[in-house]
């Protein structure tokens, strides 16, 4: 008759080890995609915030552009003649860059040099 | 026995095994694609990418036409619970009464608009209402935030952002943008999960040629005009003579961009293009450019209009004033009917209709605006007795205020003939340069020498002596002409006593110009001539425009009295 050599004590451990291994990878994957859901919610909902930022964002800028109009600057003087342009035969404007036209500036009739 | 037991639980527990593994090539083999389309149904839901319109921008950038997004609210008659009291907040929310909302309401089908485009407040108050059965959707709603300003030009879009006028129907392919589908994950609940990917689309953007505060400038002043003159209507245009970019283009009446569907068909006519008129003396152009080109005439040719009036086919024509001998020049300057009618007869018939349709007379101008007409003059043939008389002072004609411009400022450029147009590039939403107009065609119509003599003729009108001396402006020289044309009354077929359409058109500074622009005022009261009405808005424009664009005095005028450097 065949005697059957009784398992040792280290290869219980092992196959203990082995099973709790595996379960231990089974629940890691499921956290791991618990995880991964979640963090897709999270962007989800981010992206939601991203959207309606945008939007208001919009409706900022159409109101910043309305308001920056120049019919809008032009009636927001006190005055009623609203936002008056310069008097282009008493003031003129030089560009200094180009070479024919005077670099200094001077207010002749009130003798300055400087602008 | 023990083995017997153990055959059998091994048998069973293969048996077992098989009995999986079949299910197993069922499901994942033969029914694979079946299953998997129905689960891909379940956790996958294709939604719309939004496409938005590209935006319209001004030639510095200034936004005159954008998108907003703006909730708009459905029902869902299947599943719509009619509650008293919520219904009487949303109708009062919404500015209708609950019945009107209930009648939209129908018995069958599943989906039913509400209310389009909603003020943001407004939404969220009737978000917060909870009523079952009402969904909301994000549409884009085209604003521009400028409301009337150049109305005429960039044109509006319908509810559903279909184009209907301007340059949002005219560059319709370039600006919209035609929307995709995106694939998203949801969860049992119905959450989507990140999509991860753009959930929008542009079309491409517009510059344009038109200047915003050049713009502003011409309404305003025409706005005034029209108050002063208590007319019916007003154009204005401002191109650069060189290129053919307009500057700016208003007309009056106009409308409010953002309520465009419920302006009338008169606001909503861009008469600068689409409405005809007889030019009166701003027609002398033809027969002035004819004679010269021709070498016909010179400045100081001189004609006797001293009787004051000329027959021509039975039909008498007279000057406003008694003039005695004219240099062809005075004839001008003094916008003399008499002289003018002289100078078409030595032309002859065949020469003025050439140079009418070379000056652009009776064609389009090409412009990329919808609705352009081409206005006509009749072919020489079938000219009556009295059109030799009629047309070389601007009757028997129809032209629009463009082309008169255009024809002008073939003058200021020295002899092109341009073609106008108010857009200047189309941007992809990437930033790229997909189409520039900047180079657009100009042909030689008339020769240099003729431009410059005739510049200088046109520079005497505006001087003491002629007929535009209120367009003159301090620090620089105006070229220009007035008109003054009768309207046919329509219920008599003969031209009118009463109504009248007064004009002027120039550029300036005379001697390099910057702009070209013509003035045209409606049945004026008061005061029907061009001299009196159009040309002090010449002036007026030309004054602040000329500042903003940074022109310089010219050096033998005025010295200012401060120098500004920049």
């Amino acid at each position: 008759m065949m005697r059957r050599k009784r398992p040792g004590f280290l290869s219980l451990t092992l196959k203990s080890f082995l099973v709790i291994l595996l379960i231990a990878c089974v629940f890691g994957i499921v956290k791991l995609r618990s995880d991964f859901l979640k963090l897709e919610y999270s962007i989800g909902e981010l992206e939601n915030k991203k959207t309606n930022a945008l939007r208001e964002r919009k409706l900022l800028l159409a109101e910043r552009t309305s308001i920056l109009s120049f019919a809008k600057i032009t009636t927001a003087q006190p005055s009623q003649e609203g936002f008056i342009i310069p008097d282009r035969v008493k003031v003129i404007s030089i560009d200094k860059n180009k070479k024919y036209m005077p670099y200094r500036a001077s207010l002749e009739k009130r003798n300055l040099d400087e602008p | 026995m023990n083995k017997k037991r153990a055959v059998i639980l091994n048998t069973v527990i293969i048996f077992s095994f098989f009995i999986v593994i079949f299910r197993l090539v069922d499901l994942m083999i033969f029914n694979h694609k079946i299953l998997a389309n129905s689960a891909r149904k379940q956790y996958i839901k294709v939604e719309d990418i939004q496409a938005r319109r590209g935006i319209i921008v001004d030639r510095r950038g200034r936004e005159l036409a954008l998108n907003l997004e703006l909730d708009s609210v459905y029902c869902d008659p299947q599943n719509f619970t009619r509650e008293n009291e919520k219904l009487g907040t949303l109708a009062s929310l919404m500015g209708q009464k609950p019945e009107a909302i209930l009648a939209k309401i129908p018995e069958q089908g599943r989906f039913v608009w509400l209310g389009r485009k909603m003020e943001p407040e407004k939404a969220e108050k009737i978000k917060s209402l909870k009523i079952n059965g009402l969904g909301f959707l994000t549409e884009a709603k085209r604003y521009y935030p400028k409301s009337n300003l150049a109305s005429h030009i960039i044109g509006f879009v319908g509810v559903d952002n279909q184009s209907l006028e301007g340059i949002e129907l005219k560059y319709d392919k370039y600006l919209k943008a035609n929307g995709g589908k995106v694939i998203v994950e949801r969860d049992a609940g119905g959450r989507i999960l990140s999509s991860g990917v753009i959930t929008e689309i542009k079309g491409n953007n517009i510059v344009l040629t038109i200047d915003e505060v050049l713009q502003q400038i011409i309404e305003k002043e025409l706005d005034k005009a029209m108050s002063k003159w208590k007319a019916a209507a007003g154009s204005v245009i401002m191109m650069d003579p060189f290129t053919g970019e307009i500057l700016a283009l208003a007309n009056l009446p106009d409308y409010d961009l953002n309520k465009g569907s419920s302006a009338n068909a008169s606001e909503r006519r861009n008469r600068a293009i689409t409405d005809c008129y007889e030019p009166g003396s701003t027609f002398k152009i033809v027969i002035g450019i004819g004679a010269l080109e021709e070498k016909i005439l010179k400045p100081n040719s001189l004609f006797d209009v001293s009787r004051g009036g000329i027959e021509v086919g039975g039909k008498t024509i007279r000057d406003v004033h008694k003039y005695g001998v004219l240099t062809f020049k005075e004839v001008i300057q003094k916008s003399s009917n008499v002289g003018s009618i002289m100078v078409g007869m030595k032309l002859g018939k065949e020469r003025l209709y050439k140079y009418a349709k070379l000056l652009g007379i009776g064609e389009k101008t090409g412009i990329d605006l919808p609705g352009e007409v081409s206005g006509w003059i009749r072919p020489p043939e079938k000219w009556s007795a009295t059109s030799i008389g009629a047309i070389p002072i601007g009757q028997e004609v129809a032209v629009t205020p463009l082309q008169i411009l255009r024809a002008y400022s073939a003058v200021a450029n020295g002899g092109y003939l341009v073609t106008p147009h108010v857009v200047k590039e189309i941007i992809s939403p990437d930033g790229r340069t997909i189409a520039s107009f900047n180079d657009r065609d100009k042909i030689r119509i008339i020769s240099s020498r003729t431009a410059e003599t005739f510049r200088e003729i046109l520079k005497s009108v505006t001087e003491e002596g002629g007929t535009g001396t209120l367009a003159s402006i301090d620090g620089n020289d105006v070229a220009g002409k007035t008109g003054t044309a009768q309207m046919i009354n329509p219920a008599t077929k003969r031209y009118s006593k009463e109504k009248y359409v007064s004009s002027f058109v120039g550029f300036v500074p005379a001697d390099n110009p910057r702009i070209a622009m013509i003035v045209v005022i409606y049945e004026p009261r008061g005061q029907i001539y061009g001299g009196a009405v159009a040309a002090p808005v010449f002036r007026d424009i030309a004054n602040q425009a000329l500042s903003y664009l940074k022109v310089p005095i010219e050096e033998k005028q005025n010295k200012p009295d401060i120098v500004v450097m920049r």
